[in-house]
């Protein structure tokens, strides 16, 4: 009896997400994951991991908000239980402030993060530059600790796992099913000039008296205490593929966070890094089909969530364990035995 | 004038602060000592976990509140300040949980974004029905201590590590005015028969996952019986153990035991924190804070004290408050003794 295989490219957040939805949910197909870079080397790895997104213009409110909720979900699950530390996944409380008051007060995810309401004027008080705020409690998951977590289920739900670097689609012979979430990398991978990278820099300092996050609502300056260290940062540069650190941005940045929280500047300077978002238009989540060698191989896409990664992989991962589901109905019946 | 203040917790060290800022530019010379056998990291605020919260209800003693208010609008003033990080204070927010429907706290306005809790967030307290979310401060004593004495040292104060056995003592160093501020051990003074020990227990565990204090209330048991969780800058302070009368400054395994349970119900992920250390301490606890003056004949001579204990397990909660109006009281004496034995005809 011959099972179906499946192989998933890419170890990021996605990737093993979307590998481990599979493997589970299906266990008679076979799941092999590929991928160059492996945790601590993937561009999740120096995410903070802080579960909030942005609003893609493209894709139907209704499944946005059913990947958040999957994602969020899921996560809270985990920081609820014993596996939280394990996993790195834990609750985080804090605030998001903006100088000029937003058009969309209450985003899409705030229905589905817990205890969302807006800033008092007492809490505004610490930030007169800015007018407006929302305080929650949402989900900070540190894919350092994550990515081997859900490595460890992969392998127990039955995945196997290689360390290879696919240059094109055409490499990978011998699978019934090609799921594609190679972030960054689809670009090259399957030719899509959509994706472009959106260059991240953060640094890790020493601040353990910080226990809330502190997040401008452009995106651009941020606090984000995690379990070993503060994350602060950052910058959204697209189409800047530079991936060394910047040492003029590094103190941009301590500036602009000192302003928000004056502690940091007493705070060490533990690393700095760089990383580039999969940034795309949408997320690309949906199938189509590849002529391989002959054969009609049938590829899902999970990838382009920009700077969104964490926050919905597994919303999206179970979008894609759908559509790998459609595959498998529609392959021809010798195939599935 | 010659001030003694006796006792190093956070009660005299405070005291000693506000006595200095309100009146070294006035009285010269002000001397300023401090009396205690203890000094941080072994005294009681030290084992403290710092925490900013007082007892959920007054029960009328508006004074109380006013100070504990007083206290955290200035700590929070503090947060703003570069020594922010030397004096151990930061924000950190939390649940209040309880078992049945309550009066919302004397605290409600104090604090920071305090609201209720909403259904989810009850959902991840199993047991739990009731209860409350809001941001407020932390300062924590093995920091905050050593920055006062610092603070103190750099004015020109003394420390005398030495126990005081009677006001006499002192009135013999030539003190004109005494600081009480004995805390546990005031009755050792000056019998109180309202004083009494609240002993407290915990457990220091490495758990850095966690940013959230989380404390219950049960209104049989009666406060600090009920477990808390309450995370700091470097450990986390487990506890809920307040055993009025027991004056055992050792921790037990029994006690032990109790909280470990009751905690790891309350929190999970525990079970995967390293324990680092057990505490004892007790509370100095009383039906409520002795902040008052007392004018005390000693031979010959008179001596002004003034009183400033009792705070049992919210100490670095009402601090600030009561420092502040303790020099209130100073001043009072001082005025007194400028306008001299006429005006006392």
């Amino acid at each position: 009896m011959k099972s179906v295989r499946v192989v998933v490219v890419g170890a990021g957040v996605v990737g093993f997400s979307t590998a481990v939805c599979i493997a589970e949910a299906l266990p008679l197909c076979s799941v092999s994951l590929l991928a160059e870079k492996f945790s601590p080397d993937t561009t999740s790895d120096g995410a903070a991991g802080i579960a909030l997104t942005a609003e893609f213009p493209d894709i139907p409110l209704e499944r946005q908000r059913r990947w958040f909720k999957n994602s969020f979900d899921h996560l809270l699950d985990i920081a609820q239980s014993e596996r939280s530390p394990g996993a790195g996944v834990m609750l985080t409380s804090g605030w998001q402030i903006f100088k000029n008051v937003p058009a969309d007060k209450k985003p899409l995810w705030s229905e589905f993060v817990i205890g969302f309401r807006f800033m008092t004027d007492g809490e505004l008080k610490r930030f007169p530059d800015h007018k407006f705020g929302q305080a929650f409690t949402t989900i900070k998951c540190e894919c350092s600790s994550y990515l081997p977590w859900l490595h460890q289920r992969f392998v127990k739900a039955g995945g196997r796992v290689e360390q290879r670097k696919v240059n094109s689609l055409q490499e990978l012979n011998g699978y019934d099913v090609i799921v594609n979430c190679s972030g960054l990398g689809s670009e090259k991978l399957v030719r899509d000039t959509e994706v472009y990278p959106i260059r991240g820099q953060v640094l890790k300092v020493e601040a353990p008296w910080l226990q809330h996050f502190i997040r401008d609502g452009d995106g651009k300056t941020y606090i984000y205490p995690g379990i070993h260290s503060v994350t602060i940062g950052g910058t959204r540069q697209e189409g800047d593929w530079r991936l060394q650190v910047d040492e003029g941005e590094s103190k941009r940045i301590v500036e602009r966070c000192s302003a928000l929280e004056p502690s940091i500047s007493k705070a060490s300077v533990l690393s700095q890094w760089v990383g580039l978002r999969p940034g795309r238009r949408n997320p690309r989540v949906e199938r189509e089909v590849v002529q391989l060698r002959g054969r009609r191989v049938p590829v899902v896409h999970n990838y382009g969530h920009g700077g969104f990664g964490v926050t919905l992989a597994w919303g999206t991962a179970l979008d894609a364990l759908g559509l790998v589901r459609q595959c498998l109905h529609e392959m021809p019946q010798q195939a599935k035995l | 004038m010659r001030v003694a203040v006796i006792g190093a917790g956070v009660i005299g060290l405070s005291t000693a602060q506000s006595i200095y800022e309100q009146y070294h530019s006035i009285i010269s010379p002000l001397t300023i000592e401090v009396y205690a056998d203890r000094f941080t990291p072994l005294t009681t605020s030290d084992g403290a976990a710092g925490f900013w919260q007082p007892y959920l209800y007054d029960k009328g003693k508006v004074q109380e509140t006013k100070w504990n208010k007083e206290t955290f609008d200035y700590l929070l003033s503090c947060l703003s300040s570069p020594e922010s990080v030397q004096m151990g204070i930061f924000l950190q927010s939390g649940y209040n949980l309880c078992t049945e429907p309550a009066t919302e706290p004397s605290f409600k306005d104090i604090v920071l974004g305090f609201r209720q809790l909403t259904e989810r967030e009850l959902q991840l307290f199993p047991g739990y029905n009731h209860g409350w979310f809001n941001t407020a401060l932390m300062v924590e004593g093995k920091t905050y201590l050593p920055w006062l004495m610092d603070w103190l040292q750099k004015r020109g104060v003394n420390f005398h590590h030495r126990k005081i056995e009677s006001f006499q003592e002192l009135v013999e160093t030539g003190a004109d005015v005494i600081i009480n501020c004995t805390g546990m051990r005031s009755g050792e003074l000056q019998p109180d028969p309202e004083l009494k020990p609240g002993r407290g227990q915990i457990i220091k565990v490495d758990a850095p996952w966690l940013k959230h204090w989380i404390l219950t209330h049960n209104f049989t048991n009666g406060v600090y019986n009920s477990p808390y969780i309450i995370p700091g800058s470097r450990l986390v302070t487990v506890g809920g153990i307040f055993q009025l009368g027991d004056w055992s400054e050792n921790p037990n395994y029994t006690d032990h035991k109790r909280i470990w349970e009751a905690a790891c119900k309350l929190e999970p992920s525990l079970k995967h924190a390293r324990i680092v250390e057990d505490w004892a301490g007790l509370r100095p606890v009383r039906s409520k804070v002795r902040l008052e003056r007392e004018t005390i004949q000693s031979g010959a001579t008179n001596v002004e004290v003034i009183h400033n204990y009792g705070h049992g397990g919210f100490g670095l909660t009402i601090h600030r408050g009561c420092a502040q109006e303790a020099a209130r009281l100073f001043g009072q004496i001082v005025e007194q003794k400028r306008t001299g034995p006429k005006a006392r005809l």
